[in-house]
């Protein structure tokens, strides 16, 4: 598989995460598969990596898992957003925003600077 | 019902699964993910094995993964864990409250007890803190310390100043070697009136060793602690308030101290002063040069500051050898080099050490008792709570859970008793402040941090102490039997015998308390009745101190003093005056050796004795038998023939039972003795104190014998105090600038020497009354609990015929087995615990058999008292009533 990986920043991963999580509860499978169709295998996160990111967001409070059936009857640990990683969500997707735009108009200069 | 414990029944797993057991849990989910990407490639038409490796390699690296997750799960399960910790110990607080408010009045019994315990424990402790273990003042106290000199026969406080000199110039160990002596009151002028003024003499270094900043001013130095010097002062604070108005613009002023000027240089801090008189004043020893090769005198009070690093058993040995040195160039210096080291500590409150420790240790005791009656109550209550557990349990709170829960009660009643205890620790603390003893630092006694956590310490401590054993015992108790028998007692006997053994020990407690109660009080009762020698009633006592610059020579000072008794005579409603350089019981005589002829002053020939100079009227005043030949007379003039009258021990001592009249003894030192001829001999007097052994006494006419402070003693006609104003007055008429001090009464003397001891014995008296009140109601609770449980037996035999007498000897017996078996321990264990108070008994052995038989009768009589109440009411059953009610 060919890969354009991007490395994702520490911070990114749990900014996406908390957005995904945002449609509703989902265990670690779903998040991974979600990412990769989302970004249309842009973005391809290393599965592994996805779930030290996930414990550290539970034991912050941002999210919580509870044990549940999937639709094929496997237990599977589903995680959902807290009222905390709620909040968690919009201040990180707003400095997010801050971030690209200043970015993007850093990529568009045309310039030198002087 | 949660619980923090691993041990959890398999159902609860699936209750609580994402946190019962982290590590499958993360297996699990790695596994689900695993196993859903095999799928999904699968579907995709992968083969299962290709499938597999595929699912593997995007996942990266698997165990490094799952350590990372175990470690984190776990570290989040741990913060789970204390936080529910906390909850299930907030929700045992919860409980625990409950249950007290569902039970007042246990409530109000056992928090007043404990109130009443803990508070009596914080006040002596804060008075033990305040005395003994608070740091002192001084800025390097730990490392000052004062020096006996020591020999075979005993030690000497003092230092003479050829020794002192001596150390100062060659003792390296020392940053600094400072030192004081006494002197008599000076007499402080231009202030109203000529008042005597406490006064110590110290030299330069003193300061340095002994330091706290000056409150104003700046402490005198080497320059001006020199003979010619201008004359300067350091007053201490209460004297600079009380005396000049605490005005700051005293510094550089002169005050007129016996008649010549003295420059106030200082005045010290407030809390320099720790011994009594508050209101004093320091002057520069200034010795003069031929001082500096005295090695006789034990004159000076050292303070050494020891370099930093330096032991004090080092300091000791240099000192030691240098002294040994001194010794040898120095013979008959009567020390052979022995140095005793004191720290400022023990010099200051050294005394009182022992008997505040007996007084916190006789309060731990009756905490203890009091802790006793508190399981007892808890147990009888666990007998009520047995539903309530077996139901706890049969839900599934284990037994380290039901503990933890009945522990948390206790420790509710141990704080709630602590807390109120503060408010009697507050009020005995005040009543021990006011106490007569003059303690030192006493006065400071407050309840502090120190004294805030011993209190919380005593509190948590004596909750397990009371709390442990009955919470065990509940958690124990067979679930199933229980439950069946519907929450009644079945199996009491176990737990009647534990409340027996409480009672056992509580009486046996008691008994320790008040064995050493007995002790102190026949030992105070010993004292009372030790015979002086003397008529010690309606007797004053005045010194008087005649100024050196205006009464320079023997002739003069003995002239104005015999002006002055003779003044004094004449007041109406005084009967005799005598004088003397030191009264009897006011202090000790001065240390003489005395001895016979034929003797070189080492030998048997030679004893210690005490000094003390006496007018002609000295034996009347004091209404002193003389057995042998005569009194002096005021022909023993200064230039006459040199005389002495001895006491009858000293006679016996010297001279057996031959004669002694007529011989010459010998005071000195051996090379070069004063020979005096004893012209009588007088009856032996308890002369240092009521407590201590009869010295043997030396006394000589104040002729011949004199210096400027002397005390004169006033027996009355009428009551001796009312005559003081006159005496003042006539004093006054003689010189109007001298000033009379420590105008006191010789009962009031003896009074204050024993008020110490006074004062601990009536408080051990008040703990162990406590404490045999409080093991009383120990046995009431037992006994009235056996009478309750036995109704129905009683009833059957009474109904048979058995009469009320048979029966309140049946139950009567059961207190007095108790008592028996209390007795019996406590004897053995008071016997032991009586050695502490060795120290304090007077007149009587530690083991005093009469003592130990009354207390143990008083034991058995309480006993007996606190069983009759309940065995009266067992009397009183119905017969009928008793049957049916079963």
């Amino acid at each position: 598989m060919a890969r354009s990986s991007v490395d994702l920043l520490q911070g990114t991963l749990d900014l996406i995460v908390l957005k995904t999580l945002s449609w509703g509860p989902m265990h670690g499978f779903g998040i991974a598969r979600w990412i990769q169709h989302t970004t249309e295998d842009v973005l391809q996160v290393e599965e592994g990596s996805l779930y030290p990111a996930l414990y550290r967001m539970e034991n912050r409070g941002w999210i919580r898992a509870q044990w549940a059936l999937t639709e094929n009857g496997r237990r599977a640990k589903y995680y959902r957003l807290t009222a905390v990683g709620r909040r968690q969500l919009v201040a990180e997707s707003e400095s997010w925003e801050q971030m690209s735009a200043a970015m993007a108009k850093i990529m568009s200069a045309r310039r030198q600077p002087a | 019902m949660r619980s923090h414990d691993d041990r959890l029944p398999a159902w609860r797993r699936y209750l609580r699964f994402w946190r019962s057991n982290p590590g499958g849990d993360v297996d699990d989910e790695l596994r689900f993910h695993l196993e859903s990407t095999i799928d999904e490639l699968v579907a995709g038409g992968m083969s299962r094995e290709a499938a597999r490796d595929v699912a593997r390699q995007k996942f990266g690296d698997i165990d490094g993964i799952s350590n990372t997750l175990y470690t984190l799960s776990e570290q989040r399960e741990r913060r789970m864990n204390r936080a529910e910790w906390f909850d299930s110990i907030r929700q045992d607080l919860v409980y625990g409250l409950r249950q007290l408010r569902k039970s007042p009045a246990f409530t109000a019994v056992a928090i007043s007890t404990l109130a009443l315990g803990i508070g009596a424990n914080s006040a002596i402790f804060s008075v033990v803190y305040s005395v003994l273990l608070r740091p002192l003042p001084y800025a390097n106290a730990d490392r000052v310390f004062t020096f006996a000199q020591q020999n075979g026969s005993g030690t000497m406080c003092c230092l003479p100043y050829g020794n002192y000199y001596v150390w100062r110039r060659e003792a390296t160990a020392f940053e600094v070697l400072g030192a004081t002596t006494g002197y008599p009151p000076m007499t402080l002028t231009g202030q109203g009136d000529p008042m005597p003024v406490s006064t110590v003499v110290a030299s330069a270094d003193y300061w340095k060793a002994m330091f706290i900043p000056p409150a104003l001013g700046r402490y005198y130095t080497e320059a001006d602690d020199r003979e010619g010097a201008p004359k300067v002062v350091v007053l201490s604070h209460a004297m600079w308030q009380n005396r000049f108005g605490a005005d700051r613009g005293i510094i550089g002023r002169s005050i007129a101290l016996n008649g010549s000027p003295r420059t106030v240089v200082a005045v010290a801090a407030p809390e320099y002063v720790l011994l009594p008189p508050a209101e004093k004043i320091w002057i520069p020893l200034a010795a003069p040069p031929w001082r500096l090769s005295d090695f006789k005198d034990h004159e000076l009070r050292v303070y050494g500051l020891l370099r930093p690093g330096v032991t004090i058993g080092s300091a000791v040995r240099q000192l030691t050898q240098i002294d040994t040195r001194l010794a040898r160039e120095n013979p008959h210096s009567g020390y052979d080099g022995g140095v005793a080291p004191m720290s400022v500590i023990d010099y200051v409150v050294g005394p009182h050490r022992a008997r505040l420790y007996m007084l916190l240790g006789a309060v731990a005791l009756v905490l203890l008792i009091a802790c006793g009656n508190i399981a007892s109550l808890l147990l009888a209550r666990a007998n009520v709570r047995r539903a309530e557990m077996a139901i706890r349990g049969a839900l599934g709170a284990t037994r380290g859970r039901i503990v933890t829960q009945l522990l948390i009660e206790s420790l509710l009643l141990g704080v709630g008793g602590g807390v109120l205890g503060l408010a009697v620790a507050t009020a005995g603390m005040r009543f021990l402040v006011r106490s007569p003893a003059n303690i030192p630092r006493l006065q400071d006694a407050s309840l502090n941090v120190p004294v805030l956590a011993f209190t919380l310490v005593v509190a948590v401590a004596s909750s397990i102490v009371f709390g442990l054993v009955p919470a065990v015992r509940v958690a124990r108790l067979d679930l199933q039997q229980t439950l069946r028998d519907g929450g009644r007692e079945s199996r009491g006997a176990a737990r009647e015998k534990l409340r027996r053994a409480l009672v056992v020990s509580e009486l046996c407690v008691a008994q320790v308390l008040l064995i050493g109660a007995g002790l102190l009080i026949r030992s105070s009762i010993a004292l009372q009745h030790v015979p002086a020698g003397f008529d010690t009633h309606n007797l004053l006592a005045i010194d008087l101190f005649l100024p050196p610059a205006r009464y320079q020579e023997k002739a003069r000072q003995e002239a104005t003093f015999q002006q002055i008794e003779d003044a004094l005579a004449a007041i109406p409603g005084v009967r005799l005056v005598g004088r003397t350089q030191v009264a009897p019981i006011h202090g000790f005589g001065w240390d003489w050796t005395a001895f016979r002829e034929g003797s070189d002053g080492h030998d048997d020939g030679a004893v210690d004795s005490d000094m003390r100079s006496a007018t002609p009227d000295y034996f009347n005043v004091l209404g002193l038998r003389l057995l042998r030949g005569r009194n002096f007379t005021r022909a023993d003039v200064a230039d006459g023939p040199k005389v002495a009258i001895i006491s009858r021990g000293l006679a016996k001592r010297l001279y057996g039972d031959a004669d002694p009249i007529g011989r010459r003894i010998g005071n000195g030192n051996g090379k070069d003795p004063q020979w005096r001829e004893i012209v009588g001999v007088v009856d032996d007097m308890r002369a240092s104190g009521l407590a201590n052994d009869i010295p043997r006494e030396l006394y000589m006419p104040s002729t011949q014998w004199i210096n400027g402070v002397q005390t004169i003693l006033v027996r009355g006609a009428v009551p001796v105090l009312s005559l003081v104003p006159a005496i003042r007055r006539t004093v006054l008429g003689v010189d109007p600038l001298l000033a009379l001090s420590n105008v006191s009464t010789i009962d009031q003397s003896i009074d204050d020497s024993q008020a110490m001891s006074r004062f601990t014995t009536w408080l051990l008296v008040l703990l162990g009354a406590t404490g045999l009140v409080l093991a009383a109601v120990g046995v009431y609770g037992v006994i009235a609990y056996v009478v309750a449980q036995r109704t129905h037996e009683l009833g059957v035999r009474m109904a048979l015929g058995a009469s009320g007498v048979t029966v309140q000897w049946m139950v009567v017996r059961q207190g007095l087995t108790l008592a028996a078996a209390g007795v019996v321990v406590g004897m053995a264990v008071s016997l032991a615990a009586a050695r502490a108070l060795r120290s304090m008994t007077f007149g009587i052995t530690a083991h005093d058999p009469i003592t130990f038989a009354v207390v143990a009768a008083l034991l058995a009589v309480v006993a007996v008292v606190a069983s009759y109440v309940p065995a009266r009411r067992a009397t009183r059953i119905d017969p009928l009533e008793a049957l049916r009610g079963s």
